[in-house]
């Protein structure tokens, strides 16, 4: 068993094992040593890790995610040592001389570092320290993130439901290490910047016809799409894992099934409001704000409520933890109730407020005005 | 006694850039295809000497690269000749013909 490290070569991560690793950084300190006084030394530096990454590249596969010592030594082997006077003839075999290092060691300690976590900060915060804890998070001003909380706050109040559950669930930063991890290293969001910064523009001034532009860019936000999928991936499963939920709070699961189905009876009875009488339960909407944009705007609300319960019942899963037989029960359980209420409550709606009745028999007819609505305004464009 | 491969160590680390001229001037390569073709001869050679010299050149206006995007990995810098790059290949071959010329004709009675 072998400990894994991972780095970041020309803004991609790259798991590798602890010797490869110690090899790889001794390599590129070496060779930042060596370029010293070189006018192209950075230039040179990033093409050696870009190489270098090919080459890692090429050993992986979706079965095997890290570069083992052996494979690290060779490809280092493969890529020679770096001959920092071209032209002249060097002294041959001369490797491993190291002058000083500490250039290398800057460029190292970029992909080294602990792992940035979220926490609640207490210090300097407003209420319990939540959006402070997100604001060291993703690194932007704590103002920013309150606002946001406040903005949510207006829809409907899921910034208030999204902050309670944050409180709740997210734990305070206590101890120095965890306080230094709330605002601590890399992080994705800042991987996300140093990679804008570095790798997008400095390869945009390079592609001289825009088909090739085009097409890196296309390349490029898929990248972005896979790491933010990844970040909402670790997200989720470090909520999972950290939630206090103890065994047997997965009984809660119905609870939790009631309040998501809840939410998304009134998603539903929000958006027939809304086609049926261009208003959301009696709220107009702005003259000039045409109806699919607020169908859009109630959709994503939906989404922003029905994430964290979507969450809470993952970490109930989990909690569950064993008997293993519990699960399906219990599942069972959790979507009878939850078909029982989406249909309980359909059927008061439409029961009891003629408005909807009237908004389901003549929902076809609305579809298509919203499509002309929409078609109308591309045109106009 | 050095071997003959020894003697000629530096010498072929000087041709090096002559070469790399000849390799650009055919076709737009990018670094791999640069020490694939030069692996089967005297030159083979690594990445760690091809990167750093590449880059002098660039800076001396001997060649330029483009960024092209590769389905294995990181985007890849394909290196082509400027127009001074041309020249320069132009006047080492003239020369290299000279040298070659001399090396046959000297002694010979």
């Amino acid at each position: 068993m072998n400990k894994v490290i991972t780095i970041n070569l020309d803004g991609n991560a790259y798991q590798l094992e602890e010797g490869g690793y110690d090899a790889l950084r001794a390599y590129l300190e070496t060779a930042a040593a060596r370029l010293q006084g070189n006018p192209d030394r950075d230039e040179i530096l990033s093409d050696i890790e870009r190489a270098i990454a090919e080459k890692f590249h090429a050993l992986l596969a979706s079965h095997k995610t890290v570069v083992v010592t052996k494979e690290a030594a060779a490809v280092l082997a493969e890529m020679g040592p770096i001959e920092a006077d071209p032209g002249e003839a060097a002294a041959p075999g001369a490797r491993g001389a190291s002058g000083d290092g500490a250039a290398g060691e800057e460029r190292a300690a970029r992909s080294g570092g602990t792992p940035r976590r979220l926490y609640r900060i207490h210090e300097g915060a407003m209420i319990a320290g939540v959006c402070n804890g997100i604001a060291a998070y993703v690194n932007v001003d704590p103002t920013l993130v309150r606002l946001a909380f406040v903005v949510l706050t207006m829809l409907w109040g899921t910034g208030l439901l999204v902050y309670v559950m944050m409180a709740i669930v997210v734990p305070e930063a206590r101890s120095p290490e965890e306080k230094a991890a709330a605002s601590g290293d890399p992080s994705t969001a800042q991987e996300f910047i140093r990679r804008a910064k570095e790798g997008y523009y400095e390869a945009m001034k390079g592609f001289p016809d825009r088909k090739a532009r085009r097409e890196w860019k296309r390349r490029f936000k898929r990248d972005m799409r896979a790491n933010a999928d990844q970040w909402r991936q670790n997200w989720h499963c470090y909520w999972a894992e950290h939630a206090p939920f103890h065994p047997g709070m997965g009984y809660a699961l119905p609870l939790l099934s009631l309040l998501h189905g809840g939410a998304k009876v009134l998603w539903i009875c929000a958006l027939i409001s809304l086609l049926a009488t261009g208003a959301v339960f009696g709220l107009g909407l702005p003259a000039n704000v045409p109806v699919w944009v607020a169908a859009l705007v109630l959709f994503i609300a939906y989404g922003i409520v029905a994430c964290p319960l979507k969450v809470a019942r993952h970490a109930c899963y989990r909690g569950l933890g064993r008997p293993r037989w519990a699960w399906p029960v219990v599942f069972l359980l959790d979507a009878v109730v939850w078909l029982a209420v989406v249909a309980a409550l359909l059927w008061l709606a439409v029961h009891y407020f003629p408005e909807l009745r009237e908004a389901v028999r003549s929902f076809p007819s609305l579809a298509h005005q919203a499509a002309d609505d929409i078609r109308v305004w591309w045109n106009g464009k | 006694m050095m071997s003959v491969n020894e003697k000629f160590s530096a010498i072929r680390k000087g041709l090096l850039e002559f070469l790399l001229l000849q390799i650009i001037a055919a076709e737009k390569v990018y670094v791999a295809d640069i020490l694939k073709q030069l692996s089967a001869t005297e030159f083979a050679t690594q990445e760690g000497t091809l990167y750093p010299l590449l880059s002098k050149m660039r800076r001396e206006g001997l060649l330029d690269y483009e960024w092209k995007e590769s389905e294995a990995g990181p985007p890849r810098k394909y290196y082509e000749l400027t127009a001074k790059g041309r020249e320069q290949l132009r006047e080492t071959l003239e020369y290299w013909g000279k040298i070659n010329g001399t090396v046959k004709n000297l002694g010979q009675k």
